[in-house]
């Protein structure tokens, strides 16, 4: 028994260490970007980007944020409103359909609406940008580096995450709970508004949430569908990246990670966030 | 009740179906047209892209650079996600929790910030070359950042909170009580391990390892930045060809192999399974 108990420890051990490295290895470069942003040494353009640990600390990019990147932080968050906004009308009811209908051929309607995650981002990318220019071209639409653009793009990757999120908790859902209601003589709008609707809520709250996140990091649509004057703020981010670094990147960043873990929190105090760990992750 | 929610589901449909088949359609043709120079095409569908990409060595090889560092990101994601998403699903659920909040936080962090921290630690003042440099290991900073195990790094790290967490609902299906059955019986932990635990699991690995090779193979990103110009995998290239070549037949050409090679491979990955589970070499 005790042989038997100490290799137990033994397999824990490993697992468990594996773990805490997956952890550390996932965790370090957010928490790397925070503090190099508190860097204080002199403001030569890309010395910040090689100093890490700071050697003294201020606040100097925080002030040195030009309004082009708040400018783009607004694009994104407009586009990502309504990746997610659009996403989750569009995907609720198919979500619906998709686990209550009995359509002929729903394992390909299935695949449908999965598609758009099966095709490389970059491919989805190049796959609009080839259709607006032809919409110009042909049609006299010319749409190109516009907000509606880049939002039908985002809008395109994000609704597969929200069918995905409502889909997995409808499935669990129990009919029987609608069935009564029914027999207790609510009609089929009340049904819907009065019991279903709540019990998906978490999931539909998950899957906006999916939505919003993936339309928001997008780098690799955003890239072939922006323009100069209709620009985002991961794409600013990464053109800083490849040709003239801006440390103040590094300070916009470390706002974005802390507005993200405040919306967690709120998710986390009013919703809970296992109600939405359980309904995600099946994107 | 059934043909309501039948009725419900095709506005949808006609949405996905439109933009889907729409820009498939139209980039794909693009690919058939001769690129003129200075962004101008062609107006003769010609196979001449093809030919050219599959001719030339350098597509060549980008594609096949792809493939190679896919495989490799699927494997050590694996060897690393398997464990810890085997300890979050038998930790007590408080903490397991508190680690998954982690995962998830940590995975939908936007991906240039994180490539971003990743360049500053492998920089050549990071903290791993000071660490190495203060333990004597090395005199000179190591190159991280421009390298395949830098690129492989970064694809890593965009996948493999994607992948402990999807391994993590399937290994928390599998009753305790088996692996206690197994032991009861005589065997060992690890071999409860390879003939239990990994066996029930073996349809979450390979769902697994097709999502991170897909993700793999279109991740801009992580490639671009960490590959810094001196990895060329074939979304680095695509995205050269359009922006900078302004060769935009060619860029849908490159486009539509990365998008075929794709399809192949998890068409093949798929029906090769299938076959090892009807000759009875894996149990799913």
């Amino acid at each position: 028994m005790t042989v038997r108990r100490s290799r137990f420890r033994m397999e824990g051990v490993v697992t468990g260490a594996v773990l805490g490295g997956v952890l550390v290895f996932l965790l370090a470069p957010v928490v790397v970007v925070m503090l190099a942003s508190l860097d204080g040494g002199d403001p030569v353009a890309g010395r910040a980007f090689l100093n890490f640990p700071p050697s003294s600390l201020s606040l100097q990019w925080y002030f040195g944020i030009q309004p082009r990147l708040f400018h783009a932080l607004w694009n994104s968050l407009l586009v990502a409103c309504f990746a997610a906004g659009v996403g989750t009308v569009i995907g609720v009811p198919a979500a619906l359909g998709l686990v209550r209908g009995n359509l002929p051929g729903k394992t390909l309607l299935v695949a449908l609406f999965r598609a758009p995650l099966q095709i490389p981002v970059i491919v989805v990318g190049v796959a609009f940008l080839q259709t607006y220019y032809l919409l110009g071209n042909a049609f006299g639409i010319r749409i190109t580096g516009s907000f509606i653009a880049l939002a039908v793009g985002h809008l395109f990757v994000a609704t597969p995450f929200v069918i995905g999120s409502v889909g997995s908790v409808l499935s669990r859902f129990d009919t029987s709970l609608e069935e009564a209601a029914l027999s207790l003589g609510a009609s089929r709008w009340r049904t819907f508004r009065r019991v279903t609707l709540p019990i998906i809520m978490p999931g539909i709250h998950a899957g906006a949430l999916f939505a919003f996140l993936v339309s928001f990091g997008d780098v690799p649509i955003s890239l072939f569908l922006a323009s100069p004057q209709y620009t985002t703020l991961p794409l600013e981010i990464f053109h800083s990246m490849e040709f003239d670094f801006d440390a103040a990147v590094l300070a916009i960043s470390t706002l974005i990670v802390f507005a993200f873990l405040v919306i967690l929190w709120l998710i986390q105090k009013s919703v809970g966030l296992d109600a939405l760990l359980r309904s995600g992750g099946s994107g | 009740m059934n043909a309501r929610w039948n009725l419900v589901l095709l506005p949808s449909a006609a949405v996905t179906l439109v933009l889907l088949f729409g820009t498939q359609f139209v980039f794909l043709r693009a690919g058939f047209y001769e690129d003129l120079g200075l962004g101008l095409i062609g107006d003769t569908l010609r196979i001449d892209n093809y030919v050219a990409a599959f001719r030339d060595s350098f597509y060549l090889g980008a594609l096949w650079l792809t493939i190679y560092l896919s495989a490799i990101v699927v494997a050590c994601s694996l060897l690393l996600a398997y464990p810890a998403a085997y300890a979050i699903a038998r930790m007590r659920s408080k903490w397991a929790m508190l680690v998954l909040a982690a995962i998830v936080v940590s995975s939908f962090v936007t991906v240039v910030i994180k490539v971003l921290g990743l360049i500053i630690i492998f920089g050549a003042d990071g903290p791993i070359n000071s660490l190495l440099n203060a333990l004597g290991i090395t005199d000179s900073p190591v190159r991280i950042v421009g390298t395949l195990a830098g690129v492989v790094i970064g694809l890593m790290h965009y996948v493999l909170g994607f992948l402990v967490l999807l391994l993590f609902s399937v290994i928390r299906t599998i009753p305790r009580s088996l692996e206690e059955a197994a032991q009861i019986h005589g065997a060992s932990r690890w071999r409860t391990m390879w003939r239990v635990v990994i066996p029930l699991s073996l349809p979450g690995i390979v769902n697994g390892s097709l999502i991170v090779f897909n993700l793999s193979m279109g991740a801009f990103v992580s490639a671009s930045l960490l590959g810094a110009g001196r990895v060329l995998t074939l979304p680095v290239v695509i995205e050269r060809t359009i922006v900078l070549q302004t060769e935009y037949g060619m860029g849908s050409t490159l486009s539509a192999i990365l998008l075929g090679s794709v399809l192949i491979i998890n068409v093949v990955s798929v029906l090769l399974v299938r076959r090892m589970r009807a000759a009875r070499l894996v149990v799913a």
